[in-house]
């Protein structure tokens, strides 16, 4: 186990949660189910140390990670993905390429 | 006839009265509490209107009546006659305010709970008697409208104890009855009344959760207007004020706050997913297939989740979400012609019918466009070459710095 932010998560709730109903193969959407209802709260107020603000060191709620909250990632664009579409993807290429490229050449 | 219990129950008023403690009030009013039933038990069956007139005049008006009246509620719901509590829980609450008319705001706490009872009794209406209980949450909604005037409208307490702090508690309320019964047009008039009142202390004075509450379902309206940039601002708001602890409620803010923070390119990272297991389960499909331009399990994604995300009334922003994916696919397009400024368009012909299925070239031609057109892709397109001509710098811009995200989703 590693001793870092894991400490946060409630390992044995979501095995729980995470269970399908396997009728129809859809996941169980849990409470969002139920009717549309939002929760009295159990309490009228806190202090932002009971919230998520506490994420954000100070900056105002609505920026990512580049922004200073880790719980949204807007640096994702990925130029090395590796799988059969990029092999087919490059095939297709070189394959045009070889016919002596150039749009022209691609009327069949 | 007498009870001793019932003897007791108005001493209890009155102090509580006398004393001003809201919350005591508040408890000796709710229907469910020990002591009313066994109020009710004292009587030994021998409760009605007429019956209990003999304690008319014990406690200064409207008391004497709203003792009356709660005895009333608590054996309806005692003997679980949903329309009869409801009705008489209606009574309660139009005597209450009578009161709470010419009093301050340490009555409040006494107001929300009975509010919240009369709300949950015309539910327990709606759960068993469908069409007619839609006419007793409209009726809870029209009368808990009444209390929200009685709040706005105090002038002559001092601002700390203003009736006015109960303004945003009373409307949450409110928007929850329309939502529940899906009449939510109904919720203009309530907040159009909060515009025209600039008396009206700022929200972030408020209670978090009267704050958390109010910004929900502002947030949710606007969504289903189809104003997303506000609600995506509103829930953003609710979400990062919400109690960590008020799981479900945080749950059912990101729901939606996911889907629209994921136009402004923003995706949810791993560490907020673990935290909602259901979350994780419905968009990582989504994400991974937006992050990897893999139009083929979106589609089926989309497929695969389409009752449930129709009864979210989320279907229709994921299928738009669905540009965010052509995206994905185009860029590596980009990608696999090194980064070329020239990529034909029978290159994204080919990837797009590598991806989903044979497509027209004239198809391919017209998603380019649209993607060069909603600021996705930065270039042009030669018809007549039949290639793309891409920005030197920047071709596919970060999602996060495409400008006003939702301006062309309509």
């Amino acid at each position: 186990m590693s001793s870092s932010a894991s400490t946060s998560q409630p390992v044995q709730s979501t095995s729980a949660a995470v269970e399908h109903t396997k009728d129809d193969d859809v996941p169980h959407l849990g409470v969002l189910e139920e009717d549309d209802e939002f929760e009295e709260f159990a309490v009228a107020d806190w202090d932002d140390s009971q919230t998520d603000l506490a994420h954000l060191g100070g900056t105002a709620p609505g920026a990512a990670k580049s922004g200073g909250d880790k719980l949204w990632e807007d640096n994702w664009d990925d130029d090395d993905i590796e799988d059969d579409f990029s092999v087919q993807l490059r095939s297709e290429l070189a394959k045009k390429k070889g016919n002596g490229g150039g749009p022209e050449s691609m009327q069949h | 006839m007498s009870s001793q219990k019932f003897s007791v129950y108005l001493t209890q008023l009155a102090e509580a009265l006398r004393d001003e403690k809201g919350p005591e009030l508040a408890y000796l009013l709710k229907p469910t509490s020990e002591h009313g039933k066994a109020l009710v038990k004292d009587f030994r069956g021998n409760i009605s209107r007429h019956s209990l007139s003999y304690y008319e005049g014990s406690l200064e008006s409207p008391w004497d009546e709203i003792a009356i009246q709660y005895v009333l509620v608590v054996n309806s719901c005692a003997r679980k006659r949903a329309v009869e509590a409801f009705k008489e829980e209606c009574t309660l609450v139009s005597l209450f305010l009578r009161f709470f008319a010419n009093n301050t705001g340490w009555t409040l706490p006494a107001l929300f709970s009975i509010l919240r009872d009369l709300r949950d009794l015309a539910f327990d209406v709606t759960a068993s008697h469908g069409q007619e209980g839609t006419a007793n949450m409209e009726e809870a909604a029209r009368i808990i409208s009444k209390a929200f005037s009685h709040c706005v409208i105090d002038r002559q307490s001092p601002i700390q104890e203003s009736r006015r702090w109960g303004v945003y508690y009373v409307v949450g309320l409110i928007l929850k009855c329309y939502f529940k019964v899906k009449r939510i047009s109904l919720s203009k008039n309530i907040l159009r009344a909060i515009d025209a009142n600039p008396d009206i202390p700022p929200l972030s004075q408020y209670p978090r959760s009267h704050q958390v509450t109010y910004r929900y379902y502002i947030g949710m309206l606007s969504f289903l207007n189809e104003d997303f940039a506000k609600a995506e601002q509103e829930l953003t708001l609710a979400f990062y004020n919400c109690h960590i602890d008020a799981h479900s409620n945080q749950e059912r803010i990101l729901t939606y706050l996911i889907p629209l923070r994921m136009f402004r390119g923003h995706l949810p990272s791993r560490e907020l997913l673990q935290r909602f297991p259901v979350l994780e389960d419905l968009y990582t499909p989504f994400i991974t297939a937006i992050r990897t331009g893999d139009i083929r399990s979106y589609d089926a994604t989309l497929d695969r989740f389409e009752r449930r995300l129709v009864d979210l009334n989320l279907w229709l922003t994921l299928d738009r979400a669905r540009e965010l994916c052509i995206r994905g696919l185009f860029r590596r397009v980009w990608i696999a012609a090194e980064k070329s400024t020239r990529v034909p368009v029978s290159m994204f012909h080919a990837a797009l019918s590598i991806a989903i299925e044979d497509v027209p070239e004239e198809e391919a031609e017209c998603l380019v466009a649209n993607m060069i057109y909603k600021g996705f892709m930065r270039g042009y397109i030669s018809h007549e070459k039949q290639m793309v001509v891409l920005a030197k710098t920047e071709p596919f811009p970060r999602l996060a710095d495409r400008p006003a995200p939702f301006a062309l989703l309509q």
